[in-house]
């Protein structure tokens, strides 16, 4: 049984390389998405009616399809329509980026809203425009809010960041893929590259929760209990 | 083919797309409701619940089918080498996962008092859960029910990676890679299949809530 | 150089179908402390934010000094500098502490340098008497603190006037007494104040003007001797008389 693992210090540079990969695609995409979505959700909040409409189909789009189908137009459909040579691996980072920013958008944007109301007025009280409100005193308070929701997003993508495998590029799953092309090993090696995402899923949000633990500021973390 | 024929073929995957999905939400609340009734009112077990959630928040779904298709089928032929009850059967599970996660938060929105006041008229544990609990929590989880039930529409997409089911994903597929090798409709209209698909019931699914917790005096 | 600091005419502000500001006029000259008071809901507060500008009036005009504020092209931010407001349910930002919450429009809005600031923020905090709460959060101080930073707050950018909507409503009985002893020793200072309030002990001890405002418009005005001993109109006089039962009852 045990030589069916014999796979892991043998190819454990491969792993080591797919994982890597991973980890680029969930930070690039959580970061990004984090700068979009605020973005988009100040739009939301004071676009007009055109604005709101098509910040309205971007989140539809990027909530309603498949990551696959978002991927595969990317680098397959969009490249064809402009003619515009495009590297998979950016390609791959926007998408993630892209479609990280639609649902983090909602965080940011009902979190702005818990506060606003209140905020605004005490900012304008005090002589600062509308603007200086929004960027010392509403978004630090909303970006404090949904800090648990970046844990989420970081664990979402991570998982579905295994798609990339599919369009070439290699991650983890891709990893796993040229392992057993290499050792016929099917279920072992998927089962190891299972715990691998297992493990690190469950550590990083262990380590979240602890950092939020210790620097969280009483009466604003608890807002959105 | 023309386009009107590649999107009638697309069209041809709607039915073994919901049907992938209808039977995971099944699954799911199948397993979510116990799990959710448990993690709040036996506490000794509890971490049977968690250690499920983690596993499932903590593996993703292409993994576990690749495993099951490809690993466990190889040893258990019946029935892991069937596509489509490999997607169902994971996507299943990891529903059974989130929907514990939401009927646990709509417990809590229900809140003690009914269960309290339940058992106060005489009802087990158990009984009140069945007869007080359950209706309301219902009513609590339809957001987020909403939500989960669009994430298994798209998620179904992810049987295309151990093939075999003519679904719409694996159908788009199917349209690039044979003549006229049409890269744009195939996945344009896919796409706008899937949203059109999970759209309106996630809409409606949160105005009926909004209406039934207005009634019951929410 | 007129001596009136603010001075509001003939405002009008409707909530949906109800008009809570009906045809106002009030004129408030430096030095003056007058006390606004009358039933809830009567429309007290809206009228004060219109003097703010935090709300914009329907119909009327506002004056900051010589400065039309209801003019449009005006710039709303440099005349809200000059006013100080202390709000009743506080809305200190949550995210600074004591020492932040003052300091931050000192850097922003008057752009002072960081130590300028610093020494102004700490004047103005042990001012209002609260220095030991400066590095703790608004969820760490007790109500009568927090707004006692709210002061603060409004005092620290030396503003020409300072509003307060009902800076006591929103504290439990214990704690009013540490707010109303600051404002007790602002007025002592000569500091002009339009308040909104109905703590009658404090008012008879420290406004120099009592204005009764009921369902929309000024009713009666006059010192609070006039109102606790012998108001004209039947609703003060329904009213005081209820206020004091209740004052003298706790």
């Amino acid at each position: 049984m045990f030589e069916q693992f014999q796979f892991i210090p043998l190819h454990y540079n491969l792993i080591l390389q797919g994982l890597q990969l991973t980890l680029e695609i969930t930070l690039f995409g959580v970061f990004l998405g984090l700068a979009v979505g605020i973005i988009l959700a100040v739009g939301d909040l004071y676009g007009n009616k055109f604005t709101k409409g098509i910040l309205a189909v971007y989140v539809e789009f990027f909530r309603g399809s498949p990551l696959f189908i978002q991927l595969f137009l990317a680098e397959y459909t969009v490249p064809t329509i402009t003619h515009i040579p495009i590297d998979p691996y950016i390609t791959a980072f926007l998408v993630f980026g892209l479609n990280s920013a639609a649902y983090q958008k909602g965080y940011i944007k009902g979190a702005m809203e818990t506060v606003y109301d209140d905020q605004m007025a005490a900012g304008l009280s005090t002589g600062m425009s509308r603007i200086q409100t929004l960027r010392h005193v509403i978004i630090p308070q909303a970006l404090r809010i949904v800090i648990p929701s970046w844990t989420n997003e970081f664990c979402s993508l991570t998982k579905s960041s295994s798609v990339v495998a599919y369009v070439g590029l290699f991650d983890l799953v891709g990893a796993g893929r040229e392992i057993i092309g290499q050792t016929y090993n099917v279920l072992p090696v998927w089962l190891f590259v299972g715990l691998i995402y297992l493990v690190w899923i469950t550590g990083f949000t262990k380590v979240m929760d602890v950092i939020y633990d210790k620097k969280k500021i009483p009466g604003v973390d608890l807002l959105m209990q | 083919m023309d386009v009107g024929q590649e999107i009638i073929f697309l069209l041809g995957g709607v039915p073994l797309t919901l049907s992938i999905s209808i039977i995971s939400f099944l699954i799911g609340i199948a397993i979510g409701l116990p799990l959710a009734f448990t993690r709040v009112y036996e506490k000794e077990v509890s971490f049977i619940v968690d250690a499920y959630e983690k596993i499932f928040r903590g593996v993703p779904e292409i993994v576990l089918m690749l495993m099951f298709f490809f690993g466990l089928g190889l040893y258990f032929p019946f029935p892991f080498n069937n596509a489509f009850f490999v997607a169902a059967f994971v996507l299943g599970l990891r529903s059974g996962a989130n929907q514990s996660q939401i009927y646990r938060g709509a417990i809590r929105g229900v809140g003690d008092e009914q269960m309290i006041a339940g058992q106060s008229v005489g009802f087990s544990k158990w009984r009140a859960i069945w007869h007080i609990m359950m209706p309301q929590v219902f009513t609590f989880s339809t957001p987020g029910l909403g939500s989960e039930y669009a994430l298994l529409i798209k998620d179904s997409s992810y049987v295309w990676v151990i093939g075999g089911l003519a679904e719409i994903m694996t159908r788009s597929v199917w349209l690039k890679n044979v003549p006229p090798y049409d890269v744009i409709t195939p996945y344009v209209f896919a796409a706008i299949l899937y949203i059109a698909l999970t759209f309106p019931v996630a809409f409606w699914l949160d105005r009926w809530g909004n209406k039934r917790k207005k009634n019951i005096g929410l | 150089m007129t001596d009136i600091v603010m001075e509001a005419k003939n405002v009008y502000k409707n909530y949906g179908k109800t008009e809570v500001v009906k045809n106002v006029s009030l004129q408030i000259r430096k030095g003056d402390i007058k006390l606004v008071f009358g039933p809830s809901g009567s429309g007290k507060s809206t009228f004060l934010r219109c003097m703010a500008m935090l709300t914009m009036p329907d119909k009327g005009e506002i004056y900051l000094g010589e400065e039309c504020l209801t003019k449009p092209g005006v710039d709303l931010n440099k005349a809200r500098a000059r006013i100080g407001f202390v709000f009743q349910h506080i809305y200190l930002f949550r995210h600074l502490t004591a020492f932040g919450n003052v300091e931050l429009a000192l850097r922003q809005v008057l752009k002072l340098p960081k130590e300028q600031a610093r020494e102004r923020t700490l004047a103005a905090l042990k001012e209002v008497k609260v220095f030991d709460c400066i590095n703790k959060y608004p969820a760490q101080m007790s109500g009568g603190q927090a707004q006692r930073v709210g002061i603060a707050r409004a005092l620290a950018r030396n503003p020409d006037i300072i509003l307060l909507d009902e800076p006591t409503s929103a504290l439990d009985p214990e704690l009013t007494g540490e707010v109303i002893d600051t404002l007790r020793d602002l007025a002592n200072e000569g500091t002009t104040m339009l308040i909104v309030s109905h703590e009658m002990p404090f008012a008879r001890e420290v406004a120099e003007e009592m204005i009764f405002y009921d369902e929309g418009t000024i009713l009666e005005t006059g010192t609070p001797e006039h109102f606790f001993n012998a108001p004209d109109s039947d609703r003060a006089k329904k009213f005081m008389t209820r206020i004091i039962y209740k004052t003298t009852r706790e």
